[in-house]
């Protein structure tokens, strides 16, 4: 079959940056990273970009293909063709260009070892006997273990693009693989650590991540299970821990969002006077519910008795994320079937 | 179609007018909407964050009262009501164990069980395809002709989309399509579908301005009149913030920001009465004067 790709080529030395089209005659099996190997050997022998075990677990050929992050060896080129399509290839996003495809990871390392990567067991010396992880502690970190750090999550992060700093879904996910490792003897200092002004908190829940993740690492969730692990543990002075408690407040006594009394909630009052005039700004069109009376809903005690309830069965933290995984691991087998189903009808 | 309706928390408090333009259109476009009304909010994410055991168990308890009402569909008009809903409803739909579990922690407060016979559904989904979305084309017979509107998804409507799975979350068509039926024009632009920066806007309000400004810039320069959005979180930091924006970067967009049932409803020749317009920050005026002209 014919494949045609368009390719943004970039050279950071001149600052050269073109969008050039190529195409190649490739088996209908090929992969996209089939076809720049080709592109590389028959075509253009500048062409850069990083490649090594061409099965998904190395990580080393994330690119974007029309503006969403993948890996290279995962793309199957045959539905693209058949669509029509001639899509376009460019280097991922939130990391700076070194030439065509190839990214400078080096924020991306410099993150994740920001997360201390490495088991904290809390001894040094090691011990006469093994110690036996079960298969239930192993299920809290398994999604987290998958990850291969490509970067494609963090290529569309809309966090990071707008705060560069941010510790970013891949180094968090690192984190929590950690947090929840039975083993591991430092978490309250690794969620210190985590709740700074570029971490948990900072993340907008734009969901980008699990989007493009290859490996169903599913970071976002990650984040929130550092954010619940946080709250477990008493770590909750970031405003961003103080306005997800105050959701929780808010549920259980009124049923509904508080929504006026949110802003010196999450920020203290000092904060929210100084945005006295916003906030007038935002009563003159009825922007500002007044509080008293509080908006209740009906059968609210329901709600109180079920947080009493559930609050006294241990399903705390991150394990209250993790136990519902084995249902979300179970949706795209769901889709599969159900078009299996329409397709056989048809 | 009778459906069970769920507003959630905005559209009960600062975004009223999209409850209210909501429930006026709803007949015309045969939706009964069956509001429930012993259910609480959905958590928006932030009770799956902070205490997720008290999540799941909320939204099963809103599930379960959906389910009581006999219908097969809960209609949401928000966004993060629509993740948080549909996610809850997966994990109790596919996991029989953990349904069991919370079945009877709700049945100990007084909450009828869930058997998970309902479906999720945003009221977008609802109108942007099949036979509702050939009526909508007759229910918005003034049209919007003249009017250039950029859609703006939001996040939570497309991703993850193995959860929400309506459609290609990076190439998303529901909105467009409803723009046309209302015989607008839509324009197209990259930051549609990215993040409006709300569910930081309180804890870290200077990422989530940086967030804020790129959809707006964008769809100020490819020509739009007006931007539409099916989320009240997405409105009110598209809307109300945009003073913010003026303040800190000296830009006044005066973009105006529809709600999607104010976009119909304007089409369908609603008066300010169903459309609440003056509950809006950014005046809505000069699309109206623009469409009058």
């Amino acid at each position: 079959m014919d494949v045609a790709l368009k390719i943004w080529r970039y050279d950071s030395s001149t600052g050269e940056r073109a969008l050039k089209e190529y195409q190649v005659d490739a088996p209908e099996w090929v992969t996209l990273l089939d076809v720049l190997d080709l592109i590389k050997d028959r075509v253009d022998g500048t062409l850069s970009y990083r490649k090594s075990c061409r099965m998904m677990i190395c990580g080393s050929c994330g690119m974007r293909m029309d503006g969403a992050a993948v890996l290279a060896c995962k793309t199957r080129m045959l539905p693209i063709v058949e669509e029509g399509r001639v899509p376009t290839i460019s280097a991922m996003g939130n990391m700076p260009i070194v030439k065509d495809l190839v990214v400078d990871m080096t924020p991306f390392w410099s993150k994740i070892r920001a997360m201390k990567p490495w088991l904290q067991p809390g001894y040094d010396e090691l011990r006469e006997k093994e110690r036996i992880v079960s298969q239930q502690q192993v299920n809290v970190i398994n999604k987290e273990s998958l990850c291969i750090m490509c970067g494609c999550c963090v290529s569309e992060c809309n966090s990071m693009d707008a705060d560069p700093d941010f510790l970013g879904p891949a180094a968090l996910a690192k984190g929590f693989r950690f947090v929840g490792d039975a083993r591991d003897r430092a978490t309250v200092d690794r969620l210190e650590d985590y709740n700074s002004e570029h971490g948990i908190w900072d993340c907008t829940r734009c969901y980008f991540c699990n989007e493009r993740c290859p490996k169903g690492v599913d970071p976002r969730d990650a984040i929130a299970k550092l954010g619940a692990e946080s709250i477990k543990e008493g770590i909750d002075r970031d405003w961003g821990a103080k306005h997800a408690k105050w959701f929780v407040t808010s549920a259980k006594t009124t049923g509904w969002l508080r929504e006026t009394e949110l802003v010196p909630k999450t920020q203290g009052i000092i904060s929210a006077i100084k945005e006295t005039r916003f906030a007038i700004g935002l009563a003159k069109h009825g922007k500002v519910p007044p509080p008293v009376p509080p908006h209740v809903a009906k059968d609210v005690d329901q709600a109180r008795a079920l947080y009493d309830l559930v609050k006294s069965q241990g399903v705390d933290g991150a394990l209250g994320i993790v136990q519902g995984e084995h249902a979300l691991g179970r949706i795209e087998f769901e889709h599969e079937s159900a078009e299996r189903a329409k397709a056989a009808a048809e | 179609m009778k459906v069970a309706y769920y507003k959630g928390c905005l559209a009960s408090l600062s975004a009223k007018e999209l409850d209210i333009s909501t429930q006026a259109l709803a007949p015309m476009l045969d939706l009964e909407l069956d509001e429930l009304e012993s259910v609480t909010c959905c958590g928006a994410g932030d009770i799956h964050e902070a205490e997720p055991d008290y999540y799941l168990h909320l939204n099963a308890r809103i599930l379960a009262y959906a389910e009581a009402t006999g219908a097969e569909t809960l209609m949401t008009i928000c966004n993060v009501c629509t993740l948080n809903l549909r996610q809850a409803n997966w994990q109790l739909k596919g996991d029989d164990a953990l349904r069991e579990r919370v079945n009877r922690n709700l049945a100990a407060v007084g909450v009828p069980p869930y058997s998970g016979n309902v479906e999720v559904k945003h009221f977008l989904w609802l109108v942007a395809q099949g036979e509702r979305y050939e009526v909508l084309k007759q229910v918005a017979h003034k049209g919007l002709k003249g009017i250039k509107v950029a859609p703006f998804y939001g996040c939570q409507i497309l991703r993850p989309s193995k959860i929400m799975g309506f459609e290609d979350p990076d190439r998303p068509w529901s909105l467009e399509a409803i723009i046309e039926a209302c015989g607008g024009e839509a324009i197209d632009y990259p930051a549609k579908i990215k993040c409006c920066g709300f569910p930081i806007i309180q804890a870290r309000e200077e990422t989530a301005l940086a967030e804020l400004i790129q959809p707006i810039e964008e769809a100020m320069e490819a020509g739009a009149d007006a931007m539409v959005t099916p989320c009240p979180l997405c409105h009110l930091s598209l809307d109300a913030w945009q003073s913010k924006l003026r303040a800190t970067t000296g830009r006044d967009f005066r973009m105006p920001i529809l709600h999607l049932s104010q976009l119909i409803g304007v089409a369908a020749g609603f008066e300010e009465s169903e459309l609440k317009f003056k509950r809006h920050v950014v005046s809505v005026a000069p699309v109206l004067e623009k469409l009058q002209a």
